[in-house]
């Protein structure tokens, strides 16, 4: 049993995992010669990933990018699930609420980002503040969708057993509306990267999206394209670690899915 | 709620409500200034830029980045996504590495596609192909492997080829998918086409929202905000009416 679970590992493995590696293996032999200045070899690109990143920009570079990040989009999720959960309790303010939410939400994010470099200039508050605001809509309309869904027959059954408003949003409400609210959260989650890189792009100095960019324009290359690197094997990790993070939290939801 | 106020739609009396509120904070308070502008600030400004024909030219620009990389993605995606969905094993096989390249966002490839392409219309139209591809094709792949198995079954059972196989039991269900996929390629393409001018200086709407906020135009920044929230809305309403018009046999 367990020899053959291991098995449909291995194997699942290899097979997602042979085109991966030859892709790789191309690109290192192809480039290996490489004389164009743009396409540096892969291995120059690795021994300078290696330098830049293992261990020593960062601190300056990576831990405030991750630091706005996480920051920006704590604060989106606590005011998208926070005021999602007081509009979409009363299905009449919700209606009056949602077109105006909705128009935000069809902003694109990072074209918010020169409002606040306005508002704030270039510093650590402009970033956070972008990635708060952009993260706040997808997560806000998800809730009040996941709150007005809830199934009427768990709210009668919730108020025959006299449970308060709070006692109903909390613990019948919230709850059922978390695997709608957690689509919200991971779109929010995607914004909130876009939108920590771009406001890095256009604020000046410190952080991974800056370090690239000013590379660039330095006709650094190689450092371009660690930088570059890095921020999509971050965007791929980030993504991973969200997914896993659902699979823990909701899996009374998938339990629950798998019986019916 | 009195029975006048009823009669009016929710979403223009929210919009109003909302358009008073920006017009009270941009005037009074913290945020009052030069570097916020109010309501009737944006809404003129937007009335002065949009009859300028050096907007609208930047508005066909990134009309146009998006068109063009939208149409060039669903070329590669969806006849790849095709045949990769035909086999249990190539399936498989791609799916990792589609997914990896699925959710990096473009925005991270900005750096490399201005030295290698250069802050061009090329550079937008290549990010938004870069945006769409993967997905589309592992959308399509998985409609194409989707298809109702009882109906291919039968199918092999009266000896159909597997052209038929494809006409009648694939395709229609690929349909739904691509469907699907389209419907936010093309949200996205119009995104971004927009970042791509914005950071990386590709034209555009993007690139003209980023020259009024670094001359310090707050008005004429917001008034771009403002257009570009509008063309979205519009976007996603008529996208959501034509799905339902193209898979008209699935849902309601």
């Amino acid at each position: 049993m367990i020899a053959r679970r291991i098995w449909h590992w291995l194997l699942a493995i290899l097979i997602g995992g042979w085109l991966p590696v030859l892709l790789v293996t191309l690109w290192w032999n192809a480039s290996a010669s490489s004389e164009n200045p743009f396409f540096p070899p892969l291995e120059l690109i690795w021994e300078q990933f290696k330098l830049n990143w293992v261990f020593l920009n960062v601190p300056i570079h990576l831990v405030p990018s991750l630091q706005n990040l996480f920051l920006g989009f704590a604060i989106g999720v606590v005011a998208g699930i926070g005021l999602g959960a007081l509009v979409g309790v009363s299905g009449a303010v919700s209606r009056y609420v949602e077109p105006v939410v909705d128009f935000f939400r069809c902003i694109p994010p990072v074209a918010l980002v020169p409002i606040f470099i306005l508002l704030f200039g270039l510093d650590s508050a402009m970033r956070v503040a972008s990635i708060a605001f952009a993260t706040t809509f997808p997560i806000l309309i998800a809730t009040i969708e996941g709150i007005r869904g809830t199934n009427l027959v768990l709210i009668d059954t919730a108020s025959v057993f006299g449970l308060s408003r709070a006692q109903m949003l909390w613990r019948v409400r919230l709850p059922n509306a978390m695997p709608v609210i957690f689509g919200g959260l991971q779109v929010g989650f995607q914004i909130a990267f876009i939108v920590t890189v771009a406001s890095e792009y256009l604020g000046s100095g410190f952080g991974l999206g800056a370090f690239t960019l000013i590379a660039t324009d330095s006709f650094l290359i190689l450092d371009a394209w660690t930088g570059v690197l890095l921020l999509g094997l971050l965007g791929y990790a980030l993504s991973l670690v969200f997914d896993i993070v659902e699979r823990l939290t909701l899996r009374w939801y998938y339990g629950q899915k798998q019986l019916a | 709620m009195p029975a006048v106020l009823r009669r009016i739609p929710a979403g223009m009396l929210s919009a109003v409500v909302a358009l008073i509120v920006w017009q009270i904070i941009g005037s009074v308070g913290p945020l009052a200034g030069d570097s916020f502008a109010t309501a009737t600030e944006a809404i003129s400004a937007l009335w002065v830029l949009v009859r300028e024909a050096t907007f609208w030219l930047a508005f066909w620009e990134t009309v146009q980045m998006a068109a063009i990389g939208f149409a060039i993605s669903m070329v590669i995606a969806i006849p790849l996504g095709m045949l990769i969905g035909l086999s249990r094993f190539s399936y498989r096989s791609s799916k990792f590495t589609f997914d990896f390249l699925k959710v990096i966002p473009p925005i991270v490839l900005i750096p490399i596609a201005i030295l290698v392409i250069g802050p061009t219309l090329a550079m937008g139209v290549a990010l938004v192909v870069f945006a769409n591809v993967f997905s589309m094709a592992i959308q399509t792949a998985y409609g194409v492997r989707d298809a109702d198995p009882v109906l291919l079954e039968t199918m092999r059972c009266f000896r159909m080829g597997l052209a038929k196989q494809i006409r009648y039991a694939r395709l229609p269900s690929a349909a739904v998918q691509i469907g699907i996929g389209m419907r936010l390629a093309l949200a996205a393409s119009l995104v971004v086409a927009v970042v791509a001018g914005l950071v990386g200086g590709a034209g555009g709407l993007g690139t003209f929202l980023a020259l009024t906020q670094s001359a310090g135009n707050a008005d004429d920044t917001y008034a771009v905000i403002l257009f570009l929230g509008a063309i979205g809305v519009a976007l996603s309403r008529l996208l959501v009416r034509g799905h339902r018009r193209l898979v008209f046999w699935v849902g309601r």
